[in-house]
């Protein structure tokens, strides 16, 4: 098993930000390499990502599940992808802190990898992984910043937990 | 094996090149000089749907040795690297590098932008871009941008290049590099001839004064090729040389911090432990060959 983490600073209010954070077709625009996400329940998103190194690049059919989803501060999910020759499976939590006028993103990350993408090791997939959620949340915060309207439309799927194995 | 069905697109300009990657993201891949793409589409680890083939943008194909910068179109082939005598005097680190890249039928066909592009932290560009402290240069639909070479590199084959984004080409500034006081050497460790290097080492020194008795290096510059998962600048190989006249002491120090600092793969021909004393054995030799070349270059100027 392997963990990352990181950290992003935004301008916005926690409340502000849930809304971004909780709303699929923003999630859709800013997250890189993503083509479509739908929104199977309010607790379940499906979508493809492409995940490019070099011009290998697969693309994943990646089922979310909300496990976690106390607005504003604590989004978790549990989330599982498939492609030819890779797979992942992966607990995300996100807490958002309220820091001045803006807001705290701390992100951390538990995942099992399979495939070509695992013969990359923990130090490559680390620095990809972190420059893919730097993107994700930089594209985010430029959503905000323009006044795109955002609407939470997630919650915790009931009874719903997440695990994952060692 | 053959590639898996795509569709061939020959753009003629920067353009219509970013026109065709803005329209098919990653489905599009951009084919230069096609001597690593094709071997991956061939056992279909690739399947782009689209092939941007840019090899008809001539805008692209250029060596610029103006008095501050150097500037090189990312169409720019080996060959023509390695054989142009305006890089030779202004940055030899370039021809140096380019004229050991695999054999003569890739050096005519592969492209500086193709290696730059395709990331691999055992690539020769990548680590002379990283000890000269080049710029890449890249176009989108959106506009232009500048990139360092510096935060370019981000993992292995993973590079700060967006899928919409083409790399026009790369420039080095020429200031941190007197002719008549810099040495630079690339030095590659092969177990055959026309493969990939096991490690290469890309060294820059600056000396104070070429007529001295023992020059003091000013400044050095330190890259490796294959020994990390990015081209790896090692600073502490710098700094112990720099402010130094090159024996043997500082060497060995640079040499030390070169195989603490290296991560290397393991591969079937070579362990990680092999690899990292290659690295500072590679770190000793580029330095002290650059050092006598920043020496040398006085004796071939003054009468």
């Amino acid at each position: 098993m392997m963990e990352f983490d990181g950290e992003f600073t935004s301008d916005h209010p926690r409340d502000d930000l849930w809304n971004y954070f909780t709303d699929p077709a923003i999630l859709a625009d800013c997250a890189p390499g993503c083509d479509e996400i739908t929104m199977e329940s309010p607790g379940e998103l499906s979508a493809t990502i492409t995940v490019g190194v070099g011009s290998v690049k697969p693309t994943f059919d990646v089922d979310m599940t909300v496990t976690r989803a106390d607005a504003p501060a604590i989004l978790e999910m549990e989330v599982g992808g498939d492609a030819s020759r890779n797979s992942f499976e992966a607990v995300t939590e996100m807490c958002l802190v309220e820091d001045g006028d803006g807001t705290t993103a701390t992100w951390e990350a538990r995942t099992n990898v399979a495939g070509l993408i695992a013969s990359m090791g923990q130090r490559a997939l680390g620095s990809v992984a972190a420059r893919i959620v730097n993107n994700f949340f930089e594209d985010l915060e430029a959503k905000a910043d323009e006044g795109v309207p955002a609407e939470s439309k997630l919650e915790a799927k009931p009874e719903a937990e997440a695990s994952i194995e060692n | 094996m053959k590639p898996a069905a795509f569709q061939y697109h020959q753009p003629s300009s920067v353009t219509e090149a970013t026109d065709l990657l803005a329209e098919h993201e990653h489905d599009a891949e951009l084919m230069a000089g096609n001597q690593s793409l094709g071997i991956v589409m061939a056992n279909r680890l690739a399947t782009p749907e689209h092939i941007v083939d840019i090899n008809g943008v001539d805008e692209l194909d250029y060596v610029d040795v103006a008095t501050e910068r150097v500037t090189i179109g990312a169409l720019t082939s080996h060959r023509t690297i390695e054989t142009s005598a305006a890089l030779a005097d202004a940055l030899p680190m370039f021809p140096a590098a380019a004229e050991q890249i695999a054999g003569p039928s890739v050096r005519n066909l592969g492209t500086l932008g193709g290696s730059v592009g395709e990331a691999d932290p055992a690539g020769n560009y990548p680590a002379v871009l990283t000890a000269l402290d080049g710029d890449l240069h890249v176009a989108s639909a959106d506009g232009e941008r500048t990139v360092a070479a510096s935060e370019y590199f981000i993992a292995y084959m993973f590079s700060d290049l967006a899928e919409d984004e083409l790399i026009t080409g790369v420039s080095v500034d020429r200031e941190p590099f007197p002719a008549e006081r810099t040495g630079m050497a690339f030095l590659e460790q092969k177990p055959a001839a026309q493969t990939w290097p096991t490690i290469s080492a890309a060294a820059v020194i600056r000396i104070d004064d070429p007529d001295a008795d023992a020059p003091v290096v000013e400044e050095a510059r330190l890259a490796l090729a294959n020994a990390a998962d990015v081209p790896l600048r090692v600073e502490d190989a710098e700094a112990a040389v720099e402010g130094e006249s090159l024996v043997e002491a500082p060497l060995a120090s640079a040499a030390d911090a070169a195989s603490e600092a290296a991560e290397p793969g393991e591969e079937m021909h070579a362990d990680a432990e092999y690899k990292e004393e290659l690295a500072g054995e590679y770190t000793r030799r580029s330095l002290e060959t650059a050092y006598e070349r920043a020496v040398d270059t006085t004796d071939t100027t003054t009468p």
